[in-house]
């Protein structure tokens, strides 16, 4: 519009809603990586395939909405929380896809033979343990609109704190299940090759939790370190 | 002759007090329409009004400042009176014009002090009055003005919306407060209405009163620019409202409140005061206030930027459309 003088340029781009939308990726994807572990057991390989595909795209759309945020979140503007914990809070949360993405790509490599039932059932575990450290991830990031509606109060702040102490509570259990699946693994009578591909996907479903909860701890500290 | 000169120069004031309520009121107002807190029919009749009022009973001593204040008008006869003044209504009309074009962050209130200023330089360069009787300390006053307004309304702001988060915000629920705050916003949104016509009538009627000779501005002027106003509102400025606001929703009736406040009164010390300053440039300084009190996802202080750069490019180039158009009227008038 011409011939319009406006104030509206001093509000700056706000990458909060975009660091949500990002978060809302990885749930998804971890919901997919579910169903593809399914396929994987039901040796489903279209299904395999399809899923990848799904998983794959995801990833890439939170890596245009983590460039984004890059690109924006320049020195003029002044957020309320520090723009260098903002962005290292940032690519820690890119991670968590990251992984995700890498663990669609193992279940394609290779058709399994057979796979034990309670080696089978331990992961089915573990992959709902992180669909849930990630829901609760979710929840935690959903809270930086009234985080900034209040802008900061006391309460908020406390009840991310216990958030942050929920998700790595969920996180120390997921390391239990990881180590009990590593001795049920390599103790197992199963292919060598399966077992060396099962491995490889378990470590990496370990970084999801890990990399969730350092996600956690460092939106924890950009909020608290303001 | 002169009476012909006279009714130009009215057209033109009236041009813009026009311009002032279709871009400048109409900013101050989207900050209660981006809120939510009025409709945008609500928005037009408040403005309108308080405007009006701000203009009518408040607006006298900022006008006096313009019209009287930088050039020595006791020592010109009437006759270049009214071209300087025709010549810097003019000039100040033309370049708010081409900057709001584009969208340059400019300020009516510097326009015309530099049209003023290119006025009294032109007067001195034709040996009709000399250089040291302008009155550079009340343009020294006027500069100092420009920067502290700015800044005086990002304390405030800061001050108030930090009073209301460690208070309000954080002891009660946000939506009823937010709620509350709509009503609260309702009258912020008439004190800054006043508060802009009280300061912003003098950029368009200040010439003319300069015209008249008159010791205090005569009312039916000031009226005619709050009238102007009103109309710029009402016929164009509803746009801009309209889309401004689209533009600021973050800014929650907590953080409007704090901003209208602490904008409006600004606006009014300086109206008190005689200085005529830019109500959009205090805004700004307040919407930063409440950003730093940490109330806002986001602000952009390359805007202050922007605005300095506006306001080094305004002085001279007022001053210097008055000089060029003073020159050729003389002539031909």
């Amino acid at each position: 519009m011409r011939f319009i003088r406006s104030i509206a340029d001093v509000f700056g781009y706000s990458p909060f809603k975009a660091i949500h939308q990002h978060s809302e990726y990885i749930v998804v994807a971890a919901d997919l990586l579910v169903d593809q572990y399914e396929a994987f057991i039901t040796g489903d390989v279209e299904k395999i395939a399809s899923l990848e595909k799904e998983i794959d795209t995801l990833e890439h759309e939170a890596d245009k909405i983590k460039a984004e945020i890059r690109t924006h979140v320049t020195k003029s503007l002044r957020l309320p929380v520090d723009r260098h914990d903002l962005l290292s809070f940032l690519t820690f949360q890119d991670e968590i896809i990251n992984y995700i993405e890498h663990i669609c790509h193992m279940f394609t490599y290779r058709e399994t033979k057979e796979i034990e039932k309670n080696i089978e059932k331990k992961f089915r575990q573990l992959l709902y343990m992180i669909n849930d450290i990630i829901c609760k991830y979710e929840e935690l990031i959903d809270h930086v609109n009234s985080l900034i509606a209040t802008s900061f109060s006391k309460k908020e702040i406390t009840d991310i704190l216990l958030h942050v102490n929920s998700i790595e509570h969920v996180e120390h259990e997921c390391d239990k299940v990881q180590i009990e699946l590593h001795k049920l693994l390599l103790n197992s009578k199963m292919d060598v090759l399966d077992i060396m591909l099962l491995r490889n996907i378990l470590i990496h479903l370990g970084e999801i939790a890990n990399s969730t909860a350092r996600a956690a701890d460092s939106f924890r500290t950009m909020v608290v370190g303001r | 002759m002169i009476e012909i000169i006279f009714i130009f120069t009215l057209i033109v004031s009236i041009y813009m007090a026009w311009n002032i309520g279709a871009n400048d009121a109409a900013n101050s107002m989207a900050t209660s329409y981006g809120s939510g807190a009025l409709t945008l029919k609500q928005i037009i009749i408040i403005a309108g009004v308080l405007e009006f009022l701000g203009a009518f009973l408040f607006g006298s001593r900022v006008t006096k400042t313009v019209g009287k204040g930088i050039v020595p008008i006791e020592l010109l006869d009437q006759h270049i009176i009214a071209i300087g003044a025709l010549a810097a209504i003019f000039s100040a009309g033309l370049w708010i014009t081409i900057a709001t074009y584009f969208h340059l962050p400019v300020s009516t209130s510097h326009s015309i002090v530099g049209a003023m200023l290119g006025f009294g330089l032109a007067a001195v360069s034709e040996n009709l009055i000399p250089l040291e009787s302008i009155k550079w300390d009340v343009l020294n006053n006027i500069v100092l003005s420009w920067l502290l307004s700015p800044i005086t309304g990002a304390i405030l702001a800061f001050l108030i919306f930090s009073l209301i988060k460690f208070l309000i915000l954080s002891n009660m629920d946000v939506e009823r407060v937010e709620h509350i705050f709509k009503y609260l916003q309702v009258l912020t949104a008439c004190y800054v209405a006043f508060a802009h016509g009280s300061n912003d009538v003098a950029n368009a009627v200040g010439p003319v009163s300069a015209t008249f000779g008159f010791s205090e501005a005569p009312s039916w002027v000031l009226a005619l620019g709050g009238l102007g106003i009103a109309i710029g509102i009402a016929t164009w400025g509803y746009r801009v409202i309209e889309t401004v606001g689209k533009r600021i929703t973050e800014l929650t009736p907590t953080r409007g409140f704090s901003a209208e406040f602490a904008t409006a009164t600004t606006v009014l010390s300086a109206s008190y005061l005689g200085m005529p300053i830019s109500t959009t440039h205090t805004l700004v300084g307040s919407v930063l206030g409440v950003g730093f009190a940490g109330g806002l996802a986001s602000v952009d202080l390359s805007v202050v930027k922007r605005i300095i750069y506006s306001w080094v490019l305004t002085i001279p180039v007022a001053a210097g459309l008055t000089i060029s158009i003073y020159t050729v009227l003389v002539v031909f008038l």
